[in-house]
């Protein structure tokens, strides 16, 4: 166990050291002064180099990218060309808040729902209701996220054409203004978890034990409830990393078409505005987190099942 | 099995050469396969019919997908426009079919740039191990670090507008598939490598070297022809998610510029006005589920027939 910790622990810095290199060169090597973009049309060379002190951009590529590092380590991701002086830190921070929140809704919202949608199917293989169900979830992992928006929409407009009660398209801050984007933003995820559920589950009836169980005359929802279930859980646990990855992206054109101030929404208006800083700190931020979750779930599940353990 | 009124030593079958062992060419088996697989036939008669509206439908159809056309704003589908126009009085067919158009030249790109990088680093890597193997995987899996489209979106925004005023939309149009392709090489050659690591031990392999095959020989006659049906299934199945992501960059402004259309741009364009023109929103999306639809049934088609004992 602790040996396999040990292992994810030592590519652990490699990973980061790409994430926050990558993001580093690719903003460095951006083409364009920012320095002479900020200041417009004034070319005071006193005023430009002390400028490009303040950011730092006048030192050589290792030192900015160390600055950028131990920076990163004390949560200050450097300053915004586009609001001058003003600490990129400060610009995204209410946006990780509300994202985080957006995110961990949707989350939930396709765990509770795939987990139990994956189990229903599973106990029944190939019935009406394991084809239907499977047919729906796919449908919804394959939809792309602004084809589902305009769906949602139209329903939405004809609730609403009909007087019955319908949702806000856009804007952030009631409860109401949660459900639609939740929803998509679930959609994806949700599928994903109820098909690896089902397989999960299909798995684990064909085990011995499962059999054992049977041939000592439990009835089949003794067996089904008390062994089946516990052991096809545990691979569910892999899939949060991935529907963590599916969430982050969905929510830069969630965010975009809801208009939600979250951080994918800050990132299109800081592309907008050339703000390089603002969308280098966002993607080392969601792509470390996302890091985190996965490490998070892994060690979750070495935890939880022993057989992991053992190999290790 | 669908095959199996083929002969049952295909695999075996062995032609002298230069008193080298070459498997038999697969071309017949192929293309007798796919006739007889009714799913494949059907998807890849309308992706061809994609292709050929995509390619010759701008050049046949009279109207200009830029032009507004300020007397006919918003208006429904017609005679004159047979799926309407959009907010600026452009005609919504003109636009879709030039979008398809982008869609698919960029589809196009990342799959050559997939196939001739990913590919071939794949196999390179698979092939001759040692430090080229070291390289090749850690560079993808500094790549994979970050989930889902987040690197495409930063390349694209931190080289975007440079790219657009230096190159005009050409250049821009391979920004956004090289920065695509970032995301899916990786996979590709991850992919490749794992499938030549196991046939480089194969007896055929083996067999070769002792008539003396060398190498390159080796590579280019036995293992090429055996990744080749992998690698068109896989780029096929690709290419639905690169028409989707061309479509989530353009949706947040950084795919192809104004006025030129793309599928990803009439949707989020059109997305405030749903309520009043749904039909804006419904045409590109319906285009794009087709397109993305086609493209995966083709896949899964190509899959069966290229390697039957994979499909259950």
């Amino acid at each position: 166990m602790l040996k396999l910790i040990a292992k994810r622990l030592v590519s652990l810095p490699f990973v980061v050291i790409s994430i926050t290199f990558i993001t580093f060169i690719v903003g460095y090597m951006a083409p364009g002064d920012p320095i002479l973009a900020m200041l417009g049309g004034r070319t005071d060379p006193a005023a430009y180099e002390r400028l490009k002190h303040s950011y730092g951009l006048d030192q050589p590529w290792q030192d900015q990218y160390l600055d950028y590092l131990s920076g990163l380590l004390r949560g200050d991701l450097g300053l915004s060309f586009r609001f001058q002086g003003r600490p990129v830190a400060d610009i995204i921070a209410s946006g990780i808040s509300v994202s985080t929140a957006l995110g961990l809704a949707a989350l939930a919202g396709s765990l509770v729902i795939g987990i139990p949608v994956g189990l229903w199917a599973g106990v029944h293989p190939n019935s009406k209701r394991d084809r239907v169900g499977m047919a729906l979830m796919l449908m919804l992992y394959s939809i792309p996220s602004f084809v589902l928006i305009g769906l949602l929409r139209w329903f939405n407009y004809q609730f609403y054409l009909r007087g019955l009660p319908s949702l806000p398209v856009a804007g952030w801050g009631r409860p109401e203004h949660w459900i639609m984007p939740v929803i998509v933003l679930a959609s994806a995820s949700m599928g994903y978890i109820a098909r690896l559920t089902r397989v999960s589950m299909l798995e684990v009836q064909r085990q011995d034990y499962i059999r054992t169980a049977h041939a000592k005359g439990l009835y089949n929802r003794r067996v089904l409830w008390t062994h089946a279930l516990r052991n096809a859980a545990l691979p569910i646990l892999t899939v949060i990393g991935p529907s963590i990855a599916f969430v982050v992206t969905g929510a830069f054109v969630v965010e975009n078409l809801f208009s939600i101030p979250g951080i994918g929404f800050l990132s299109v208006q800081a592309i907008q505005q050339r703000d390089y800083p603002v969308i280098q700190s966002t993607t080392v931020i969601l792509a470390l987190s996302v890091l985190l979750m996965n490490l998070i779930t892994d060690m979750l599940y070495m935890a939880v099942d022993p057989r992991v353990r053992v190999e290790g | 099995m669908r095959d199996s009124g083929q002969p049952a030593t295909e695999a075996q079958t062995i032609r002298l050469e230069a008193g080298r062992a070459v498997p038999a060419p697969k071309a017949f088996n192929f293309w007798s396969r796919l006739r007889s697989n009714p799913l494949a036939l059907i998807s890849l008669g309308m992706f061809v019919g994609i292709v050929v509206l995509a390619v010759f439908g701008p050049a046949v159809y009279p109207m200009s997908a830029t032009r507004p056309d300020y007397a006919s704003i918003n208006a429904f589908p017609s005679a004159d426009h047979f799926l309407g126009t959009d907010n600026l009085g452009r005609d919504t067919l003109a636009r879709l079919l030039q979008g398809m158009r982008v869609s698919l030249i960029v589809a196009v790109y990342v799959e050559t740039l997939n196939i001739f990088l990913g590919a071939l680093l794949g196999l390179l890597a698979g092939f001759y191990g040692g430090l080229l193997d070291v390289l090749v995987t850690r560079l993808a899996d500094m790549l994979f670090a970050f989930p889902g489209l987040l690197l495409a979106i930063l390349v694209a925004a931190a080289f975007g507008p440079s790219v657009t005023e230096r190159f005009g939309g050409i250049g821009r149009l391979l920004l956004v598939a090289g920065s695509l392709s970032l995301v899916s090489w990786p996979l590709m050659a991850r992919l490749v490598r794992s499938r030549v690591l196991v046939l480089r031990e194969q007896e055929f392999v083996t067999a070769s070297r002792s008539l003396g095959g060398n190498r390159p020989w080796i590579m280019i006659q036995h293992l090429l022809p055996n990744i080749l049906g992998m690698v068109l299934v896989a780029s096929t199945l690709d290419i639905a998610s690169v028409v989707i992501n061309e479509a989530v960059l353009s949706l947040l402004g950084l795919g192809i510029q104004p006025p030129d259309p793309s599928i990803g741009k009439m949707i989020t364009e059109a997305m405030p006005f749903l309520e009043a023109n749904g039909w804006q929103v419904f045409f590109p999306s319906a285009a794009l589920m087709a397109i993305v639809l086609t493209v995966s049934f083709l896949g899964d088609g190509l899959r069966d027939v290229a390697d039957p004992s994979a499909s259950t």
